[in-house]
């Protein structure tokens, strides 16, 4: 064996060229998902909920349907686009409500002594152990089904595991000598959170973001699958699929396309929050490389 | 190591009874007077009243619950309001379905990702070992009941191997049952493994560049010989916590897949009692899941104890 094998290597980072390309086209997926979905609500090829039977299941590449039809007549691109526009809303909706209450929850955690971490801490705990899943259908059947439902299924979801990540982040940001010196010079704690502590979680809490939106967009297309998320006329993904399937026993053209978008959107994000994670927190890179 | 178990037997305790209470007023505190959900518009003021006294939904919410949760206990889940059917029957003849789906899923994944994962984290510069980690990359975001819907298709519609869907009873045909259980399994397996196979990935990275694994190499050892002997004990910590993490993500999973293949398993008997605001059996049910995965941890958590003594102190 030699000497070079042995040797001390750095921690394995990610090569760079790596990081850009995870980066560039997270972005890339990202921005073009986020584009079409605000270009559905100014401009539709076709009313996607309005049935025309004379051109029903028209093949992809049809004169006026650029991917075709449904069993009903209706535009696949058209309902693609609105479906675009549901994910985005229920998906960032769901992560962005979470990671409030998760910040709230984590940073109190973090500075607010030894029982409140550990009523938040095991609190936490307990949600984590509720399948999402199960969270869900109770709530579809106590409050009936639709997107504002799924966005509080998701929340409840999401929230316990963004308290653990903030309050982690947090109390490692506490340790430094400049909270100790900020805390001698009398600021008050709450201060001490806003000012010192979220500017030094903003790269964790961005990452987390990216990657529970990925997340609460397959939790959304699973519930909209299952028939208790979203509901015509609105559109999403996977109640598209669910339809595929019911219609015409399988319909393999209309069952490729929005199972496509949701696995494209989703790497997106996905690849995204990875290039971020590089290059925003280093520290959790490492661990995950 | 009792105190150890004792802390985490407490909070497990503590764990049910926290849930209990929050799926019995999420169930019961939104849900109106379910008498008169049950007997639909047309029931008369003294039917309802009659439901709700044979069953006493009339008490205050707090006698409820503590009749429900007492006869929990004693392993009496309560009765159908439609069908007077005992919940307990009910669940059993579905748990034949599910536990085999959730846990061959389970178990199929794990299949997948602990050769895959460590495979790719000891070759991250191969093709093969870059391969891999893409794969589970585009994995993660294919949404499991989208593997189900593209799997019938291949094997249920186009090649005929397997059925789309349906259930034969295993005292029926046990190969049948086996036959039915094929696609739902794989398509659970496959999507746990490409989660499951980059937290191993990252876990075997994190280990293989611990000093104590160049120590070991130091000695002559090559770098299998180092992870199997030093490495994998390190590595099953991390693993062990996702694995048990991903146990509410797969019980999901099979709300989904049982829909997808028309398995009459538990979820499909709990989507349908939902609609039909049968609040004992729904409760009940939700209630036996969360004890599960909640168990599941309790073990995870004292599997940690024993791989990993320094957890035992703290």
């Amino acid at each position: 064996m030699t000497v070079a094998a042995l040797s001390t290597k750095p921690v394995r980072r990610r090569p760079r060229w790596r990081t850009n390309t995870t980066l560039t086209l997270g972005i890339a997926l990202t921005v073009g998902f986020v584009a079409i979905a605000l270009v559905s609500m100014l401009y539709l090829p076709h009313n996607p909920n309005v049935p025309r039977i004379q051109d029903r299941l028209l093949p992809a590449g049809s004169p006026n349907y650029l991917l075709g039809t449904d069993v009903l007549g209706r535009d696949i691109l058209s309902q693609l686009m609105v479906g675009a526009r549901t994910s985005l809303m229920v998906g960032a909706g769901g992560a962005l409500i979470s990671l409030l209450i998760g910040t709230v929850a984590g940073l109190s955690a973090a500075a607010f002594g030894r029982w409140a971490d550990e009523g938040i801490s095991r609190g936490a705990d307990i949600m984590l152990s509720i399948p999402g899943m199960v969270t869900a259908l109770v709530l579809a059947a106590t409050i009936g089904s639709g997107a504002l439902t799924t966005i509080l299924a998701l929340t409840a979801f999401f929230t316990p595991s963004f308290t653990r990540v903030i309050r982690s982040a947090a109390l490692s940001v506490l340790q430094e000598d400049f909270i100790t010196a900020a805390r001698l010079y009398g600021r008050p704690t709450w201060f001490i959170l806003v000012r010192h502590v979220l500017p030094n979680i903003a790269g964790v809490m961005i990452v987390q973001f990216t990657l529970y939106f990925a997340a609460g967009i397959l939790t959304e297309a699973g519930l909209s699958y299952l028939g208790v998320g979203v509901n015509r006329p609105s559109i999403s993904w996977g109640m598209m699929l669910n339809e595929a399937q019911q219609q015409v026993g399988i319909s393999s053209p209309l069952a490729m396309w929005p199972g496509l978008a949701i696995v494209i959107v989703v790497l997106g994000l996905n690849l995204l929050g990875d290039g971020l994670r590089d290059v925003l927190d280093p520290k959790l890179a490492r661990r995950s490389s | 190591m009792p105190v150890y178990i004792a802390r985490k037997l407490a909070f497990f305790l503590l764990a049910v009874f926290a849930a209990s209470i929050a799926i019995f007023l999420l169930i019961r505190g939104a849900g109106g007077n379910v008498a008169a959900v049950i007997l639909g518009k047309d029931a008369t003021a003294e039917a309802i009243n009659a439901l709700a006294q044979q069953y006493g939904l009339d008490r205050p919410l707090m006698v409820q619950y503590v009749d429900w949760i007492g006869k929990l206990i004693q392993g009496d889940l309560g009765r159908s309001f439609r069908t007077n059917e005992k919940v307990t029957d009910l669940v059993v003849s579905r748990l034949s379905i599910s536990i085999p789906l959730c846990v061959s899923g389970l178990l199929l994944g794990l299949l997948i990702a602990i050769p895959a994962g460590t495979y790719s984290a000891l070759h991250s510069d191969k093709p093969l070992g870059a391969l891999i980690a893409l794969l589970s990359q585009v994995g993660i975001a294919v949404p499991v009941f989208w593997a189900g819907i593209l799997l019938s298709l291949l094997f249920g519609v186009k090649l005929g191997w397997l059925p789309t869907g349906g259930w034969t009873n295993w005292d029926v045909s046990l190969w049948g049952a086996v036959r039915s259980l094929v696609l739902p399994v794989i398509s659970l397996g496959l999507i746990l493994g490409a989660s499951l196979t980059r937290y191993v990935r990252s876990a075997v990275l994190d280990v293989m560049n611990q000093d104590y694994v160049r120590t070991a190499r130091a000695t002559g050892m090559t770098r299998m010989q180092a992870l199997l002997q030093v490495g994998l004990r390190n590595a099953a910590l991390p693993i062990a916590t996702v694995v048990g993490l991903q146990i509410a993500e797969l019980i999901g999973g099979t709300v989904i897949i049982e829909t997808v293949f028309s398995l009459p398993g538990l979820s499909r008997m709990i989507l349908a009692n939902v609609s039909a605001r049968e609040v004992i059996v729904v409760q009940s049910t939700v209630m036996l899941i969360i004890i599960f995965v909640m168990f599941i941890n309790l073990i995870v958590d004292l599997l940690y104890g024993v791989l990993d003594p320094r957890v035992r102190l703290t």
